[in-house]
């Protein structure tokens, strides 16, 4: 997907959650995971992911960390927290009724 | 429990910025070289993989401002950007910063000055509890007196009024005297109030020491330490130094012992703004003075009545329900006889809101003070037109910078927005530096005030209300002139700017400079008519002949209410004291008088002309008590007969002026006829004295209370005893002293005062030319002030014209260079640079002439013998506007003369 406004915002923010559910990861990887596991449909660009970050950290669904990375430099990593993993369950059963219905009516005809 | 991280977050990003934006920029650095190690690790080259990151990265410092838009406290960012900017730019330029400070100062400063007084005198809450509660009662009696709006009540209607109404509670009384005082060897007056018990627990004030009066203070007798009195803290400060031992001290008030039982906190005043009471006492001392038949008296009024309003009842509410039973109040309250009089038969109650006290004052000087605001704000307009039309200047020689920060992407609202940070950044200092000026200049305006109590009273200090209302205004100021300039900023065409690298020849925010010219021009016009108008006033009324001599001579005002002297002997001591005064060195003349003339006071009686040809009804006239030579004290000649001798022979001789000559007997000469004085019995209403009087003397006219009306009918009465023990000027009697000084008059009524009267206050003479002038005070206020204000205006007005010339020429250099190539004349090239601003000019007059003449219309009520239309003054002053115009466009088109076409044309 090539504009960040084809994607909506609440959306990019469920795949955040998401990719830090399972552990902490720095900026770069995180793009570079919801790439991979959407199989290269999905490239999260830049200037909506920093924002996308900083608006989470900001809400208290996240929170950051300066840690040593695999290459040896310094990176800010994120990892979820408690309210995170409660909201990113909110997201997602919202997120299958929203599809789930959209199908519905896309099979429909 | 989420609000904490983001209460921190929202923290750290207002006071750690930049160690987040520097974060954020590792972040993002780390973010570009992981992608170009993967880049590399695909098979790419360095170079490849990098400028292949780069690429897909995009704009690094796009990318960085994307983030940081999220952030919180970005406004204020870039509110803080817009403001260092703006510094900077001052900092280059300090000229136009010091010019721009200036005016505003002047501007705001005027403004602050006059809206400090106005607060200080009408806006001012009490300082009590709850004032918007309070209502004043007052009696209207204007159906009958023409000066009988605002009448006090009388005690016995307040305890009606307190125990009847339902709509209203803790009505009180309140009445300003002043009472000679002795304390150990300090023996003077003090000025103070007498109240009703429930006076102060109605206004909820806390006593600063000791307790303050209640109900059971106004009981026969006193309360329970005798008569108590509650003095000021300012008192209790200056003359006891704000000891606590002065609760519970004995002084002597007009010679009854009174225990001072406590001190009102610090900043009360009392109910009457502009009085400064040093001592409360309660009603019952008027009692322990004069009777309790005089406390109680229903047919005098002379308490200030003030009550709380119920909180579920609204002033219209109150005001029907006194309609409804103010009648029946008054049949109870008036004593039988006076009640068929038709003053008291036509009178009414009315409920007025009293949260900001009440005033003599404010009667006067409520329309000058609202008048001179509307000016000091037209003052302030042609301030703001300046520094628009300066702005305007600047935004346009800075339309490139504004073209180039269009193309690269910044919007119109954010261009407006650092325009008017600028305009901000130069208004705070230049609110700051005329609230200073108005500071300094406030006991000036105070004292013009003419009113030595009101002066005392009222302090000129800049309060939060006054500093609030000038910031606003600074804000409002900043706005209104940087309106203009942000607007042409924000609509700068880019192309056409930084095409045209020739700033010379392009037009641009001309033509709203244009506008502010004739804008200006007229306000300035309508202010200078004004002020000529008030100042023709004041001069007509100071040069009127007041008919009286009016250089060394004082009024000394006497309290003769306690001295041992009584009936005969009282009026044979001020005989004889007027003789002692006399023989001291440097006296010429002296007399005594009831009335002093132009303070307001009158005195008026019906007389009937006696010997008249026809059979007259009382006519009224106005009336003075006086003794021997009053009118070669003053300077006043008769014109006729003689004057009235110093013995009881002359006590029924009277003198008339030649107005009252003309209105009792218009046929024949006044001379040896008689009148006959009317005198209604107080307490009755009916025709009780008749006293004829024959007239002996006919005096000049002369003016009476007031310079403005035309000399009145007036008839002096010799001073005679009257049963009471008092004379029949009462025994408060003013001395009129001419000497050869000041000083002489003043030291000769003291030492007789000290010699032939010690037991008596010493009450200051005071200058009969000082009372003159006072009697103009309000007059002299908004001459002096308004003709400033013109002034001002006149100035700003002329740099705005000079400002803007000089500004046309410096845009139109090489097209006069052009000009004078092509052959025009030095002549040629003048005229047609003022020729702009003559037009402009008369624009400018004639809608200032229409203005001028709605506003002088409006003003008709302060004139004086000259006419809000007067043509004369309409034309001097649009003369000189003019002339003044034009030389202030002169000067910078004499350089444009100087041009060289050479110079002008090489420099593109």
């Amino acid at each position: 997907m090539g504009k960040p406004s084809d994607l909506v915002q609440g959306t990019l923010d469920l795949l955040i959650l998401k990719t830090l559910s399972v552990e902490a990861k720095h900026g770069w990887a995180i793009a570079k995971r919801i790439q991979q596991l959407s199989g290269e449909i999905l490239q999260v660009q830049q200037g909506s992911l920093y924002p996308a970050l900083h608006r989470l950290e900001q809400q208290g669904w996240i929170k950051a960390k300066w840690m040593e990375s695999e290459t040896g430099r310094q990176a800010k990593f994120y990892s979820l927290t408690a309210a995170g993993r409660a909201q990113l369950e909110k997201e997602t059963a919202s997120w299958e009724r929203l599809s789930g219905a959209i199908n519905l009516i896309v099979q429909e005809g | 429990m989420r609000w904490l991280p983001r209460l921190r977050m929202r923290v750290e990003m207002l006071f750690r910025r930049n160690r987040s934006a520097d974060r954020l920029d590792e972040e993002l650095r780390f973010h570009l070289e992981q992608q170009i190690a993967e880049n590399i690790a695909a098979g790419m080259s360095p170079n490849e993989a990098r400028h292949a990151a780069l690429r897909a990265f995009g704009n690094p410092a796009v990318l960085r401002d994307q983030a940081r838009e999220t952030w919180s406290w970005s406004g204020v960012e870039t509110v803080l950007q817009d403001a260092r900017f703006a510094l900077r730019q001052i900092v280059r330029s300090p000229g136009f910063a010091v010019i721009a400070i200036v005016t505003l100062a002047l501007g705001i400063g005027a403004n602050t000055a006059v809206f400090t007084l106005t607060h200080a005198l009408l806006l001012r809450t009490l300082p009590v509890r709850d004032p918007g509660e309070l209502v004043r009662l007052a009696i209207d009696l204007s159906a009958t007196e023409s000066n009988g709006h605002d009448a006090p009540l009388s005690l016995p209607m307040i305890e009606a009024i307190q125990k009847q109404s339902r709509t209203m509670y803790d009505v009180f009384g309140w009445c300003v005297y002043d009472f000679p005082f002795r304390d150990g060897n300090v023996n003077g007056g003090i000025h103070g109030a007498v109240v009703s018990g429930n006076a102060f627990d109605a206004l909820g004030v806390r006593p600063a020491a000791g307790r303050l009066l209640t109900p059971a203070d106004d009981q026969p007798g006193g309360g329970p330490d005798g008569l108590a009195a509650v003095i000021s803290y300012r008192t209790w400060m200056s003359r006891y130094h704000g000891d606590s031992s002065v609760v519970g001290r004995r002084v002597v008030v007009t010679d009854h012992p009174v225990t001072i039982v406590g001190v009102v906190p610090a900043g009360f005043e009392g109910v009457i703004a502009a009085e400064h009471p040093d001592i409360y006492l309660p009603l019952e001392f008027v009692a322990a003075l004069y009777g309790q038949a005089a406390k109680w008296d229903g047919g005098n009024l002379w308490l200030v009545a003030f009550a709380r309003l119920n909180p579920d009842a609204s002033q219209a509410q109150a005001a029907a329900e006194m309609k409804a039973i103010f009648p029946a109040i008054r049949e109870a309250a008036v004593p039988p006889a006076m009640r068929n009089m038709p003053a008291v038969q036509k009178s009414s109650l009315e409920v007025k809101p009293a949260r900001t006290g009440w005033s003599k004052l404010r009667s006067t000087y409520t329309q000058p003070l609202l008048l001179l605001q509307l000016m000091v704000g037209a003052v302030l307009l042609i301030c703001c037109a300046n520094l628009s039309g300066l702005f305007l200047a600047r935004a346009t020689a800075r339309r490139q910078e504004f073209a180039i920060r269009g193309a690269l992407g910044a919007g119109r609202l954010r261009l407006m927005r650092q325009l008017f940070v600028e305009c901000l950044i130069l208004a705070l200092p230049g609110a700051l530096l005329g609230v200073g000026l108005a500071w300094m200049v406030g006991p000036s305006i105070l004292h013009m005030l003419g009113n030595a109590e009101a002066e005392d009273a009222i302090s000129m200090q800049p309060n939060a209300t006054v500093l609030c209302v000038t910031v606003v205004c600074a804000l409002l100021c900043a706005l209104l002139f940087g309106l203009a300039p942000a607007w042409t900023a924000s609509h700068t065409s880019v192309e056409a700017a930084l095409r045209s690298s020739n700033r010379r020849t392009s037009a641009g925010g001309a033509g709203m400079r244009n506008f502010f010219v004739p804008f200006q021009v007229a306000l300035s016009l309508t202010l200078v008519v004004m002020a000529a108008l008030l100042g023709t006033t004041v001069t007509r009324l100071l040069t009127e002949k007041s008919g009286y001599r009016t250089d060394n001579v004082v009024f000394a005002l006497t309290d003769f209410l306690r001295v041992p002297q009584k009936g005969e002997a009282l009026v044979s001591l001020y005989r004889r004291m007027a003789e002692r005064i006399r023989e001291r060195p440097g006296v010429e003349q002296t007399s005594v008088s009831a009335i002093s003339p132009l303070m307001g006071w009158r005195w008026s009686d019906d007389f009937i002309a006696m010997d008249a040809a026809r059979h007259t009804r009382p006519l009224n006239a106005m009336e003075n008590i006086i003794g021997a030579h009053y009118f070669s004290t003053l300077g006043v000649s008769i014109a006729a007969g003689r004057d009235l001798g110093n013995s009881n022979d002359d006590r029924n001789s009277c003198i008339v002026s030649q107005a009252a000559a003309r209105t009792y007997f218009p046929d024949g000469s006044a001379l040896g006829k008689t009148l006959r004085c009317v005198i209604h019995h107080r307490r009755t209403g009916e025709p009780d004295t008749l006293r004829d009087y024959q007239i002996v003397g006919i005096a000049r006219d002369t003016k009476y209370d007031s310079l403005r009306e035309s000399p009145p009918p007036i008839v002096y009465l010799p001073i005679l005893a009257e049963d009471n023990g008092s004379t029949n000027g009462g025994s408060q009697l003013f001395f009129v002293i001419r000497a050869q000084s000041i000083a002489a008059a003043n030291s000769a009524y003291l030492t007789t005062l000290h010699e032939m009267a010690p037991s008596s206050p010493e009450i200051p003479p005071v200058a009969f030319s000082q009372v003159f002038r006072d009697s103009v005070a309000r007059e002299r206020l908004l001459s002096v002030l308004s003709g400033f204000f013109a002034l001002l205006g006149l100035l700003l007005s002329c740099i705005g014209i000079y400002g803007l010339v000089a500004w046309n020429v410096t845009r139109r250099t090489t097209e006069i260079g052009v000009r004078m190539a092509l052959g025009a004349t030095r002549m040629r090239v003048f005229l047609l640079v003022v020729r702009q601003i003559a037009g402009l000019l008369a624009i400018g007059v004639l809608c200032g002439g229409l203005a001028a003449l709605l506003a002088a219309r409006s003003i008709r009520s302060f004139l004086f013998e000259v006419q809000p239309g007067n043509p004369w003054v309409f034309l001097a002053s649009a003369v000189a506007l003019v002339a003044i115009g034009l030389f202030a466009a002169a000067l910078p088109a004499r350089r444009a003369v100087s041009i060289d076409p050479i110079q002008a044309l090489r420099t593109e």
